[in-house]
């Protein structure tokens, strides 16, 4: 079996590790650098709970064999807002009771951190296709789609953009 | 259980190492749930994500887009907008951010709607194998030493049509794809190509359904009459999504509507 050493950077930090074949980025996060907002639900890039940054662009981390992302840079939950702050997503998601067992929330707030960046003002119908790959199981989505669009909001008000 | 992951970087490169046996890894979709449950008959993955596929070059109407460009790179493209609504019919925007082109030639029905546009297209795929490069019509088969390296076909120069019956708005398998590349001139269809998702085990042409065009006024009398021909050659099955009963009947309803251009 050959394993490799690969490097990541990791929510800003490089991070080394040893990682044999075919093992996903999950287990990495997960198992070998401790980081478990990221769920394992289906291992099968159905469920969306996995959901995390790679190079920006959101993505189910099992689907990723990490050894074929080497340099990548990984952005997690755990790497979402500053200095122990909740940042505009996690607040909105808090302050709108948008969150039921959690299960689904790292992948939810992962994935509407993606659209924001690229969408700072979402229609209703842009986040509801932004999250299509993303299941709650406490079919709780109407207060997930009402946290990212305020989510939005703050966001802009924050950038001195129109509201 | 896997022993390597190998990381060509050219599809030559891939090419020979698929002589060895084992297999692609392109986005990781298809492959990855089975790693992850252990599942995989192969001791050997050759990835081609740093193989040099990637990318899309547009010149004049002519489009080449190598096999592991992303579907979210597809639908980002500004060029390519007539394809958004196909890409954006197909899974999740994160799944779309690793599946690839060239994967989606090889996804199972119903699933592989790019590849039904693809045949709707008229696109050819080049392959690799260890020793030279070869292209092919989409949809013929592939030997399984080559590499699929890229796929190319002409912006649609007359009317374009896509339609996906599906359970949920967003992110589910086909009951039934319909995409169509139709030429109009003077008034009368001169050219359609009409290919099929859902309804077969690979995605088909409705040779039928295109005679029952070509000649005559893309209207309603004419299009009614290509979806009555629709069903020649299908093989519609039952799945989870839809029983092959259920496919049967809607497809000219389909067919239809994506011609017609009707919601």
């Amino acid at each position: 079996m050959v394993s490799r050493i690969v490097s990541l950077a990791v929510n800003d930090r490089e991070q080394e590790f040893i990682v044999h074949p075919g093992m996903s980025l999950l287990t990495v996060l997960r198992d070998v650098l401790g980081l478990t907002a990221a769920k394992r639900g289906c291992a099968q890039g159905a469920c969306g709970s996995c959901t995390v940054l790679v190079d920006d662009r959101p993505v189910p981390a099992c689907l990723v064999a990490v050894e074929t992302v080497e340099g990548a840079s990984v952005r997690t939950l755990e790497g979402v807002g500053a200095d122990g702050e909740l940042d505009e997503v996690q607040s909105a998601f808090l302050d709108d009771f948008a969150t039921q067992c959690g299960f689904c929330t790292a992948g939810m707030i992962m994935t509407a951190e993606a659209l924001l960046a690229e969408q700072p003002a979402p229609t209703r119908a842009d986040v509801v296709e932004a999250i299509s790959g993303n299941v709650c199981r406490c079919t709780g989505y109407e207060p997930i789609v009402t946290a990212i669009l305020d989510a939005a909001q703050r966001r802009r008000l924050r950038d001195g953009r129109p509201a | 259980m896997l022993s390597n992951v190998f990381m060509p970087s050219s599809a030559a490169e891939a090419a020979g190492l698929l002589l060895d046996g084992g297999w692609l890894l392109g986005g990781g979709t298809v492959v990855m749930p089975r790693v992850n449950t252990g599942a995989v008959p192969v001791s050997r993955l050759i990835c081609l994500n740093r193989a040099g596929l990637t990318g899309i070059t547009v010149n004049g109407g002519t489009v080449s887009v190598g096999a592991a460009t992303t579907l979210g790179a597809v639908g980002a493209d500004d060029r390519l907008s007539f394809l958004r609504p196909v890409i954006r019919s197909i899974a999740s925007p994160p799944v779309r951010n690793l599946a690839t082109v060239g994967g989606n030639l090889f996804v199972a029905q119903p699933y592989g709607d790019l590849a039904v546009a693809l045949l709707a297209l008229d696109a050819r795929v080049e392959v690799v194998r260890a020793g030279g490069t070869r292209e092919l019509p989409v949809g013929e088969p592939v030997d399984p030493a080559e590499v699929v390296s890229a796929v190319r076909f002409a912006v649609p120069a007359g009317a374009w049509r896509y339609r996906k019956a599906m359970r949920r708005k967003h992110n589910s398998a086909a009951i039934v794809t319909v995409a169509a590349a139709v030429t109009v001139e003077d008034g009368l269809v001169t050219d359609a190509r009409i290919a099929l998702g859902g309804v077969a085990p690979r995605p088909m042409r409705a040779l039928a359904a295109e005679q029952a065009l070509v000649g005559a006024p893309l209207d309603r009398s004419s299009v009614e009459a290509a979806a009555a021909a629709a069903h020649e050659g299908t093989a519609p099955f039952d799945d989870p999504y839809a029983s092959a009963w259920y496919r049967a009947r809607v497809l000219p309803v389909h067919v239809r509507r994506a011609l017609l251009g009707e919601q």
